[in-house]
């Protein structure tokens, strides 16, 4: 299990005041690909000063690409844990770049025994240049690829026993699978290795044409606070965080957010 | 699968959703059709954040040309939103949608 972190919201610029001055942050997490490799930004710095601990948040490592692994990103990453003196790094469990293409979003990967290996390789590789634990993120997908060989707890537990990476799973993410692809966010509750939970993210989102979105720019819904509550159930989360990224609403209606989340993680 | 075949695999996905490639076999069509639908949306999002001003000169015409600009060139691998943002802002003109902006004036530019 990751060390105690408390209840968080991810740093935006666009909200950094409101961030410095919400009450009842224990942490919070920037974007890695957000702030430079030698300096803070002064909210992050005033953060830090506070003893806050600062999560960087990698979104552009491509861990499940076939390709070979982009070392300058990881090395970038490594470079902002070490500069926030952070106790850990996270990416997701997904690739962006394929065939010379940039997606611009996380895509699935197939869930197969190769592109486990491939996984498994590059995280190996990541893990060496980092010298910080790394953190795995479950996504929200779209589309499934076929031919299956594995369910995704099994997918998730292989993957970070064989590379000894913690957990960071997003009970919104899990949400969306359900909604989308009907799976049963209770298996992968039940099939996860939760002692390796290193924290979980919260967000919010939006159905259109019976399509959710994880927007990250919308309310969080009751289904994903019910989520979370059936996490905590089975385990008590060292963190949980709200992510919310865009259409930024009152710092009042944040407040209550966190305040929804912290009421569910106190049971 | 080899390494390789799971990369050709990747590739062949993004080509679909980003680049009008044809469907990998296996996947649901509807589902491919929903991702490429969400991924312009996203790319859409944040050019028009990063570059209000076209977006506001296209008025209602700017989702469908971005759509039109998009396929014919997605995001290569490196390249950054900004990039796409001023591209497409060099399509728009040269593509007769809109007059290039004019330079912009400086506050301080001296007189006569």
């Amino acid at each position: 299990m990751g060390e105690h972190l408390g209840v968080g919201i991810g740093w935006r610029l666009e909200i950094d005041l409101t961030v410095e001055r919400m009450q009842g942050v224990d942490f919070v997490e920037v974007v890695a690909e957000n702030v430079h490799r030698d300096h803070l930004p002064e909210s992050l710095r005033v953060l830090r000063e506070r003893g806050l601990p600062v999560l960087p948040h990698a979104v552009s490592l491509s861990l499940g690409g076939a390709e070979p692994l982009d070392t300058a990103r990881v090395e970038h990453l490594g470079a902002v844990g070490e500069l926030l003196d952070a106790p850990l790094v996270s990416d997701h469990v997904c690739f962006v770049r394929a065939g010379g293409l940039d997606s611009g979003h996380l895509m699935p990967v197939p869930r197969t025994r190769a592109a486990l290996d491939v996984l498994v390789a590059n995280v190996n590789q990541a893990r060496s240049i980092l010298g910080r634990p790394l953190a795995l993120e479950n996504i929200a997908a779209l589309l499934r690829w076929p031919d299956a060989e594995l369910t995704e707890a099994q997918f998730l537990t292989e993957l970070v026993e064989r590379t000894d990476c913690l957990l960071l799973l997003d009970v919104a993410n899990m949400w969306a699978n359900a909604l989308n692809l009907g799976e049963d966010p209770v298996d992968l509750l039940d099939g996860l290795p939760l002692e390796r939970l290193a924290y979980v993210h919260v967000a919010g989102g939006v159905e259109i044409d019976g399509v959710y979105h994880d927007t990250h720019a919308h309310a969080v819904p009751q289904g994903v606070l019910d989520l979370l509550a059936q996490l905590c159930e089975r385990v008590r989360p060292p963190g949980v965080l709200l992510e919310r990224d865009d259409r930024y609403p009152s710092d009042a209606v944040l407040a209550d957010e966190l305040a929804a989340i912290r009421a569910v993680v106190a049971g | 699968m080899s390494r390789e075949d799971l990369a050709a695999a990747q590739g062949e996905l993004l080509r679909a959703l980003l680049a009008g490639g044809s469907a990998p076999s296996g996947f649901d069509p509807d589902a491919l059709r929903v991702e490429a639908t969400s991924l312009l949306a996203k790319r859409r999002r944040i050019v028009s954040q990063l570059d209000p001003d076209t977006a506001e000169n296209l008025g209602e015409r700017f989702t469908e040309l971005f759509a039109e600009y998009a396929i014919v060139n997605p995001r290569q691998a490196g390249s950054r939103f900004r990039d796409d943002a001023a591209a497409f802002a060099e399509w728009a003109v040269e593509h007769g949608h809109m007059t290039p902006p004019r330079p912009e004036r400086r506050w301080w530019r001296r007189k006569g």
